[in-house]
């Protein structure tokens, strides 16, 4: 039903990858780090390629250690992005053109059967 | 001038009362864009009805009736004025909420929007609430914030953006913007937006089930963002009641679903059904002006 292929990754969707792992995680990752979490195909001179592009752009910080770096997320943008996101969402909103958000809150119920629905 | 007229405004009640057994089954994107071509035709079908009704109070004004070539000539009452009063307030108050509709749809978009620059199409939120966002724009970017970012795993993130992004390639806010217009001008449409915005949120489940080639992953991802919203902390303040979630993690373990080209009949017939009243009504309405005048 997709257009995209399946396996085929949107234009920027390796650098959201990337940026969505440094976020996930709490310690500052090497190169070799984020290739062997995203895995797949992908080389490392993709991997190193990508983080200096976000170095460059100011989205990740990086320091020296051993022979390579260590990157972790900025947070700046980050902070300022979610005041005004949380700002956004507190005043009345449009439910419905905000409905296309991933998760839902749920009750006690609901939270039940789908731990039920989760079990193998 | 009788049945034609009034027919467009009870036709919304079937495609109500059907739109989430319709959903039940079938690809998501199919029965989403019939629905809402449906609601759509609907809506404005019942809207003109509105109009012609409210446009019969016209000839007990003044200067029309000073322009009645047959002050003799008796004319059946088209319309009895209380309903013809009845339909321009239903229209006015449509009107109403339509615009309020809009506004409040440009602003909340416009708002997501300005919370960040988008680069290589991201904008992240460092905040715990887990939340994600699909915000449409030229090309249009995702939201998210720190807080699922960490909730998920490498692998389950794949599946969050490719989810978002599905709503992003398929242009999912102009199907909920549609039906959430017509469901301000015609309320009874109310339950067809709620079925379309939980369709748009099972289709970009199946592209992402697709993408990432594991439909067991998709739900996990799913089930683990959404279960992360129980208990204390920043509720999602927004978004849909959790038996739709249920519901998605449900169809997500099942098999991908098969198209059902012909669950779209029902829907089908209604917008012809409206349409057809329509003309029959505008027709009935020409005439009758013509002779009155």
């Amino acid at each position: 039903m997709g257009n995209a292929p399946a396996g085929r990754r949107a234009r920027g969707s390796l650098e959201s990858e990337v940026m969505g792992l440094l976020w996930g995680r709490s310690e500052p990752l090497t190169a070799a780090d984020v290739q062997s979490a995203i895995g797949g195909d992908l080389a490392y001179n993709t991997v190193q390629t990508i983080l200096i592009r976000l170095h460059e752009k100011n989205l990740v910080h990086r320091r020296k250690a051993g022979r390579g770096h260590v990157y972790w997320p900025v947070e700046d943008a980050a902070t300022a992005a979610a005041k005004r996101m949380r700002a956004a969402l507190a005043d009345p909103v449009d439910r419905h053109a905000v409905l296309q958000q991933f998760a839902a809150s749920l009750d006690e119920d609901d939270a039940a059967t789908l731990r039920g629905l989760l079990q193998p | 001038m009788n049945v034609a007229i009034y027919l467009p405004l009870l036709l919304a009640l079937p495609l109500t009362l059907t739109a989430a057994r319709l959903a039940a089954r079938g690809t998501p994107g199919l029965i989403a864009r019939g629905l809402t071509g449906s609601a759509f035709v609907a809506a404005v079908s019942s809207t003109w009805s509105l109009v012609l009704l409210a446009l019969t109070l016209l000839d007990d004004l003044p200067p029309l009736s000073a322009l009645d070539d047959h002050p003799t000539l008796e004319l059946p009452e088209p319309v009895p004025g209380p309903v013809a009063l009845l339909a321009a307030l239903l229209l006015a108050w449509g009107a109403v909420r339509l615009v309020r509709d809009i506004h409040l749809r440009i602003t909340t978009h416009r708002r997501l929007r300005a919370a960040g620059t988008p680069q290589d199409g991201l904008v992240v939120a460092d905040w715990s609430a887990p939340l994600a966002v699909a915000v449409p724009g030229r090309p249009g970017h995702l939201l998210v914030t720190s807080g699922i970012l960490r909730l998920l795993d490498t692998d389950e993130r794949r599946v969050l953006f490719a989810h978002e992004h599905a709503h992003l390639a398929h242009r999912h806010h102009r199907l909920v913007a549609l039906t959430g217009a017509a469901a301000a001008v015609n309320p009874l449409l109310i339950p067809v937006r709620t079925t379309v915005a939980y369709l748009v949120e099972r289709w970009a489940d199946e592209d992402a089930a697709a993408v990432v080639g594991d439909r067991g992953l998709t739900a996990k991802a799913v089930a683990r963002a959404a279960l992360a919203t129980v208990g204390p902390g920043p509720k999602a303040a927004l978004g849909m009641h959790g038996g739709a979630v249920v519901n998605r993690v449900r169809a997500l373990i099942a098999p991908s679903p098969a198209p059902r080209r012909g669950r779209l009949l029902g829907p089908t017939l209604l917008a012809a059904g409206c349409l057809s009243a329509t003309a029959v009504a505008t027709a009935e309405f020409v005439a009758l002006a013509r002779a009155w005048l």
